[in-house]
């Protein structure tokens, strides 16, 4: 399974999670800040499980590039 | 005798105790950003959408102008949100918004509101000028000019009456003091290279601030510098020629810095009001300038170079990492009462000892930054000379303090001298 999680209040909006993982992001048009897709909020934090693996690599490579390093990708 | 027209004072604000330090030392306007579009996206603290009425109602009160910052680089999925904040600002009587890009340019224009153009646009000629005139009725000249070139623009926009929407004479904004940048106009992409993180949407990470060494790859030999902070320029300073910086022609005097401490903010507008002040009544003098350069020594700085204004061919390189000022503050305890009619503030003292002849700082989103002697004080309900950690300390003050407010005392640091 992988957890994917993002601190959604600090994004400044680059865009960088959803070129890597356009799968599990989306920019807001609301407030032009990220949105990981089908997740849970609790205090801020957004979570997704997923139990597909395959989205690993992808979100790996969004939680690298975040400049704000908000996103948490964990394999469990 | 020539007289020096008024010069507009801008001071940064990156949060309310920066705000409060501005208004009450001085400033004719202040500059802030709100949510994450604006350059100084990553710092901890920025005002929020909720904030604007606030900021316009405490401004407006003293007369002081606001101006909203959006001048970060916008993409499509930014729009939405520019749109809120724009008509957001215009509701709240904001008085204009700093922009770089098109998008916000037009957006703004299209419901009225008045828009001054960012250094970030890099303006360095008089078409230029007149282009952006269309929209802007005040434009921020490349940080990179000459005050010789600054004054051919100021001319030529007396000379061909080149006004903004405004109907008025399209005023030039110049940067006057602080922290200047490796890259022109912060045109920079090294922070986004390294870090991913890009200074042109506000999240630079410094890394020009840091040592570097030179190596030739074909051979390996290291180049031999005289200083190892090739990329980090020294503060900018303009105080000591401030008069030819007057007589360029120029409007409005920004100061940087939305990303320092208030007392930062108090220190330097209190400075650069004085300074201003004297210009126009006569008095600005070399007498003068040694006490503010001493001022501004106090609080952060990075060493002061008058920039490029004067025609320096290369820029001023910083010998040392982080702050050379010659004061700091230290942490000494928190506000616990304020007891209006004898004015004494009431403290409890969490950290570092205080004592009578000290000079401390209180500083709180509505008290801003306040700097003060200690003449007496009272240690757990009787008259004392320290206080230390777990200690009760009142205080008689010239102004009110907050619950919430900080207190720290004034030290010497290693560039003080002695």
């Amino acid at each position: 399974m992988v957890v994917i999680t993002l601190q959604r209040a600090k994004c400044i909006g680059c865009n960088y999670c959803v070129e890597f993982a356009p799968e599990q992001f989306r920019m807001s048009k609301k407030d032009g800040k990220s949105v990981l897709l089908h997740s849970k909020e609790k205090k801020g934090f957004f979570t997704l499980k997923s139990p597909d693996d395959t989205i690993l690599k992808n979100n790996m490579k969004a939680k690298e590039a975040c400049p704000v390093k908000i996103i948490s990708v964990k394999q469990k | 005798m020539k007289k020096h027209k008024e010069i507009e004072l801008m001071a940064p604000a990156g949060n309310f105790e920066s705000l409060q330090a501005a208004i009450d030392n001085g400033a004719d306007s202040v500059y802030f950003g709100v949510e994450q579009l604006n350059m100084r996206a990553r710092a901890s603290i920025n005002f929020t959408m909720d904030d604007l009425s606030e900021i316009s109602d405490r401004c407006s009160q003293k007369g002081i102008r606001t101006y909203l910052t959006l001048n970060t680089i916008i993409y499509d999925h930014d729009l939405s949100i520019v749109k809120t904040l724009l008509s957001k600002a215009k509701e709240t009587n904001i008085s204009a918004v700093i922009a770089m890009d098109q998008a916000v340019i037009s957006i703004a224009r299209s419901i009225g509101m008045e828009v001054h153009i960012s250094t970030q646009i890099n303006i360095t000629n008089i078409e230029t000028v007149k282009f952006y005139a269309m929209f802007a009725d005040t434009i921020v000249l490349s940080r990179e000019l000459s005050l010789r070139q600054v004054k051919k623009i100021t001319e030529q926009i007396e000379i061909e009456q080149i006004k903004g929407p405004g109907g008025r004479l399209v005023e030039v904004e110049v940067f006057g003091h602080g922290a200047l940048c490796m890259a022109v106009s912060g045109k920079c992409y090294m922070s986004l290279h390294a870090h991913n993180s890009s200074a042109n949407r506000g999240a630079c990470k410094q890394n020009c601030r840091k040592k570097y060494t030179v190596i030739d790859q074909e051979t390996g030999f290291e180049m031999e510098l005289d200083n190892e902070y090739i990329m980090s320029p020294k503060d900018l300073c303009t105080i000591d020629f401030l008069d030819q910086v007057a007589d360029a022609g120029i409007k409005v005097l920004k100061i940087e810095g939305r990303g320092r401490a208030p007392e930062y903010v108090a220190n330097v507008i209190r400075c650069y009001r004085d300074a201003i002040d004297s210009l126009a009544n006569d008095t600005y003098d070399k007498e003068k300038v040694i006490s503010w350069m001493q001022d501004l020594e106090k609080v952060y700085n990075r060493g002061f170079w008058n920039g490029y204004y004067l025609g320096q061919k290369l820029g001023e390189w910083s010998k040392e990492p982080g702050s050379h000022a010659t004061q700091k503050k230290v942490y000494v305890g928190k506000g616990m009462h304020f007891f209006a009619k004898p004015s004494i503030g009431e403290f409890k003292v969490e950290a570092y000892d205080i004592s009578v002849g000290d000079t401390i700082l209180i500083t709180g989103p509505t008290t801003g930054a306040q700097e003060m002697k200690i003449e007496e004080m009272f240690v757990n309900d009787e008259k004392g000379n320290l206080a230390s950690k777990g200690d009760s300390v009142t205080i008689p003050l010239k102004f009110r303090v907050r619950p919430s407010d900080k207190l720290y005392k004034i030290v010497a640091t290693e560039f003080a001298q002695v």
